[in-house]
């Protein structure tokens, strides 16, 4: 989060050199990675088989930041810049700072799903239009108006440069549909203006609608299924009721009730860190757990470094430690808080997010030797089957 | 999204073309022919609902709940439109000799010496809601068995003329496959072929099973040895798109939910339903529809109506509200062309209530199937676990057995190195469960004494289940006149008044000699991956295995394995077949019987991939026979005699 939260302190700007355009994208890259854990949380927290309409919702949201991430990726390493996510600068604190946002805003923190949480992806998914204007000089107000800057300076930077001086990436080093596949929209190659302007329209508009509709632009730009925007995706969760096909942004759903229920949900005190858990690790084995998970996320982000550091089919080594971390997520959300005047209060545990350098340390030879084994090679067919 | 409409909405007007049945036959032709801006109607007698994603989640937990994981476990009954199932057949205690060792209750009335052990479903998207998703291309020679080897019936053209139709249905049908193996195997011919999608990853046992390349096995009933080589198997089921491909391929998702869908990661559930619908099935297609398409579900046709002269003018159809409850209403729909996509024996039965394409008397004979033996043993302790219940149904076989001379001698094959252990033979892994708990009660009745627990029973499941090895083996049976499709209204009716198919079944020689050589070479193969060989098909406390039967001192027994084909078989004489090689009924000029009923033989190759193939080229044929039938007719009588154009 250190690109990030420096751009946001210096407030509101549009980035003026291809160094500045970089530090934006790698901030994007951090933004957009700063709600994954969150997404997480509310996502695994859910009762198994149970509120399946807002599961559903939420992991689609969660997949679709993932793709923004990467399209992010795509755009940084276009303009011949080098994604940096497998290091302990790249991963913020919880609860943190959501940069590029009012700083009235409260710190983004790890919740289980409940309304607090659905408010809390509310405020991180808000569109433009509803947050206030910027004034000359002030600060950041919304994640949108952060990407309009990225795209207003990337035009202006092609318009004076010409586009072969900027898109001086590689063309190998882009992640493409036969690495990442599975959510609303889709990766692709960025390599010239018309490619990095879609691309951030798709982040802009997934994320908080189309031309002032609730509506995100899949179904013109891959030809896929109208969906909601995330906000809206969220909006109809937290209210408990779907919006109807006229429906504006600036007003309630309107549609047929939902069925949410909070109560199927388990509940956590998010700011747990491992180091609680240490105190009782001879009473629970959760302090283990929540351990191996987070070694795990390292492994996450370091095949994600490999991925978007020109071995893009490196992807398919990171998509099944997405699925193990669900696993282990599930896990430690079935077992109660270790602390028993927590566990009292009938919270459980919930995986930490602390990924330092001893967690990138110790997975390090794992990765690099999977990576060997799989053999992953552009164009090739995928088989993991070597790799442990 | 597929619009649907009440059976009073598709009554009231008139259609270019019906097409009774959406499963793939039917939902490929719709969008052919919907896209070249023909109104087409679908009538679909199953009651719909899995193509929304609250329904498709429904089908899974039907799944997750079914005590018994049959393939058509995941979907509900329907009195409606009942459909047969594989737990109908019951086997009968110490049967008398010479007579049938089996009941058959449900849809089916079976009258014939052996079993018809497969089942189909009807519901939107058919069988294939339920299919396994394996798309092989059949062999050239399997096209002409009776030319070369003197057995079944030759189709009216070569695989080369359907190699164009194979690559359009693999484009349909979403393949993964591996190209340059099956350009090896004979079955591509276009040297630059690419598959959409690259192979899905072979299993771990697969690659133990490997080990035997090369390897001689003496088939002693053809007297011919065979090397075993190992092939891939090209799915129908999501993997990584092939940049080979020539035209950008896009990865189809889950229909219903627009943020859904994966790339096969192994769930093993494939039959009956993929939980993350990487497996290919036609509701993507429906999803595809253009707007010319209509369906209606929970349609029943009951009879295809005559029009004058030898043409037909569209269906009598029946629609019902409560899948439980007979009570029904009927309809007319009329349109320019007929086409029966309904599966091989529904296809049958409607023809025979219809009185329609009798010319030849071979409606409802050459039924067909790939009767299958199920051989199964434990690989050696020593050389740890072969890793089952991981990935697709399978992922390899072995080939060399489905051509060549020996076919001359008894039915080809083709093993299937199974994936997921001994599931179908025994039940595993819950009936390994069972065993090892002690539930159940002993044959006289009696509890068992208690089973093994905790750390015990951890080691004793690893050790069993772990190295399970299955090998099924899908023999050819070709096209038999007495094996046959009949109805009878007086005496066998369905709820709704529909006349229930009645089969007449057998093998005749030369299949069962083919399933004796495949237990034969399946027993050797074990014999060489120092495999215990558990294989039994011998009668029980008296009771026989399904299927059962003795060939040359050996009791023997197969499974049906869900291929229904050869109903309305095709051929250019119209004395001797139903369907033209347009899959026209010959004595109907805008009457079609698609599927795999057309099929004039099966080979040793899951039909879909062929059905699919005939499907679009019949489509290309109907979209021409639809635009003739529109040129504008001639007023004047030419002056002279004009070059047609």
């Amino acid at each position: 989060m250190i690109t990030a939260l420096a751009l946001h302190a210096k407030g509101f700007g549009i980035p003026t050199t291809v160094k500045e355009l970089r530090e934006y994208l790698q901030a994007a890259l951090e933004v957009e990675h700063l709600t994954l854990p969150v997404y997480m949380t509310g996502l695994y927290s859910i009762r198994p088989g149970t509120n399946r309409t807002a599961h559903f919702a939420i992991r689609s949201v969660l997949m679709e930041e993932m793709l923004h991430m990467t399209l992010a990726a795509n755009l940084l390493n276009a303009v011949g810049g080098t994604p940096r996510v497998g290091r302990k600068e790249f991963v913020a604190e919880y609860p943190a700072r959501l940069p590029f946002s009012s700083p009235q805003l409260p710190a983004i923190g790890l919740q289980h799903f409940s309304p607090a949480a659905l408010k809390t992806f509310l405020l991180i998914e808000r569109p433009r239009k509803m947050a206030p204007n910027p004034k000359p000089g002030e600060g950041w107000t919304s994640i949108g108006q952060f990407y309009d800057s990225i795209r207003q300076g990337l035009e202006h930077l092609v318009a004076q440069h010409g586009a072969a001086a900027i898109f001086t990436g590689r063309p190998e080093r882009q992640v493409g549909p036969e690495d990442f596949y599975n959510s609303g929209g889709e990766v692709f190659a960025v390599h010239d203006l018309k490619s990095a302007q879609l691309a951030i329209r798709v982040i802009s508009d997934q994320g908080e609608g189309t031309d002032g509709t609730i509506w995100d632009s899949d179904d013109l730009i891959f030809g896929e299924a109208r969906q909601l925007a995330h906000y809206f995706r969220f909006n109809e969760i937290y209210t408990g009721r779907s919006y109807g096909p006229h429906d504006t942004p600036d007003a309630p759903p309107s549609g047929p009730l939902l069925d949410v229920t909070w109560d199927d949900a388990y509940p956590i005190h998010g700011d747990s860190k491992v180091a609680d858990y240490k105190k009782y690790e001879q009473t629970s084995a959760v302090y283990g757990h929540a351990v191996a998970f987070n070694t795990r996320y390292a492994a996450l982000l370091s095949y994600l470094q490999s991925a978007f550091d020109g071995w893009p089919r490196a992807m398919a080594l990171a998509v099944p430690t997405m699925l193990e971390l669900r696993d282990r997520s599930e896990q430690l959300y079935r077992n109660p808080h270790p602390d028993p005047t927590l566990a009292a209060e009938g919270l459980f545990a919930s995986p930490t997010f602390e990924v330092e350098q001893p967690q990138f340390e110790a997975v390090r030879d794992t990765v690099d030797e999977n990576l060997r084994l799989a053999g992953l090679e552009a164009g090739e067919p995928i088989d993991l089957s070597l790799t442990s | 999204m597929t619009e649907t409409i009440s059976a009073e909405g598709a009554a009231r007007r008139r259609y270019d073309a019906i097409i009774v049945g959406a499963g793939w036959a039917g939902s490929a032709l719709a969008k052919r022919l919907g896209a070249q801006g023909w109104h087409v109607l679908v009538l679909e007698a199953g009651n719909g609902g899995t193509e929304t994603w609250p329904g498709y989640l429904d089908s899974l937990s039907t799944y997750y709940a079914a005590v018994a994981k049959v393939p058509n476990s995941a979907y509900r009954r329907n009195k409606a439109a009942p459909y047969p199932d594989v737990l109908d057949l019951a086997p009968v205690r110490d049967p008398e000799p010479g007579r049938p060792e089996f009941t058959a209750n449900g849809y089916f009335v079976q009258n014939g010496r052996l079993p018809y052990g497969t089942d189909y479903l009807r519901e939107l998207g058919g069988a294939a809601m339920h299919w396994l998703g394996a798309v092989p291309r059949m062999l050239p020679d399997d096209f002409a068995t009776g030319t070369v080897y003197g057995y079944g019936r030759d189709w009216p053209f070569t695989a080369e003329e359907l190699q164009p139709w194979y690559a359009e249905a693999e484009r349909e049908l979403g393949v993964a496959g591996n190209a340059e193996e099956q350009k090896d195997l004979g079955v591509v011919t276009d040297s630059a072929y690419q598959y959409p999608m690259h192979h899905i990853p072979q299993s771990y046992l697969d690659e133990r099973c490997r080990t035997l390349d090369g390897t001689t096995v003496n088939d002693s009933v053809a007297d011919e040895d065979y090397a075993l080589k190992m092939y891939g198997l090209p799915q129908a089921r999501n993997s990584t798109p092939n940049p080979a491909y020539p035209a950008p391929y896009r990865i189809q998702g889950a229909v219903g939910i627009p943020n859904y869908g994966e790339r096969c990661v192994g769930n093993a559930s494939c039959v009956p339903i993929c939980p993350v619908q990487a497996k290919s099935h036609p509701l993507r297609l429906q999803a595809a529809w253009p707007g010319t398409v209509t369906l209606a579900t929970r349609c029943v046709v009951t009879r295809v109506r005559k029009g004058r002269d030898a043409y037909v003018s569209g269906v009598e159809y029946r629609t019902y509200t409560d899948p439980a409850s007979p009570v029904s209403r009927s309809y007319v729909a009329e349109a320019d062309v007929v086409i029966l996509a309904a599966h091989a024996i529904e296809n049958a039965r409607l023809l025979l209530f219809s009185e329609l394409a009798t010319g030849s008397g071979q409606v409802g004979r050459n039924l067909m199937d790939h009767p299958t033996i199920l051989n199964w043993a434990l690989t050696p302790e020593a050389k740890g676990p072969i890793g089952p219940f991981r990935g697709p149904g399978h992922t390899s076989g072995w080939e060399v057995f489905r051509s060549g001379f020996g076919r001359s001698e008894r039915a080809p094959f083709r093993i299937e190195i199974g994936n997921w252990g001994w599931g179908w033979a025994t039940g595993a892994p819950l009936s390994n469960v069972a065993t090892a708990l002690g539930l159940g009660g002993t044959p006289d009745g009696s509890v068992r004494d208690k089973g093994v627990y905790g750390p015990e029973l951890r080691r004793l499941l690893g050790s069993s289940i772990g190295r399970q090895l299955q090998l099924q083996i899908a023999v050819e049976q070709s096209a038999d006149e007495n094996n046959r499709v009949t109805i009878d209204p007086a005496r066998y009716r369905d709820a709704m008044g529909n006349p229930r198919p009645i089969l007449t079944y057998d093998l005749d020689e030369h299949v069962r000699k083919g399933l004796y050589a495949a237990r034969l070479v399946a027993r050797q193969i074990f014999g060489f991956l120092e495999a215990t060989d558990y294989t039994d098909h011998a009668p029980r406390d008296g009771v026989p295995p399904l299927g059962h039967f003795v060939h040359s001192g050996t009791h023997l027994a197969y499974s049906g394995a869900g291929h229904g084909a050869g109903t309305h078989i095709m051929g250019d004489d119209e004395t001797t077949s139903v369907v033209d090689r347009d899959q026209r009924t010959h004595d109907h000029p805008n009457l079609y019987a698609v599927g795999c009923g057309s099929m004039p033989s099966v080979g040793t190759s899951n039909p879909t991939l062929t059905m699919m193939a005939l499907a679009l080229r019949s489509a290309a044929e109907i979209h021409k026979d639809l635009t003739a039938a529109r040129r504008p007719a001639r007023l004047r009588t030419p002056q002279h005699e004009e070059v047609p154009a």
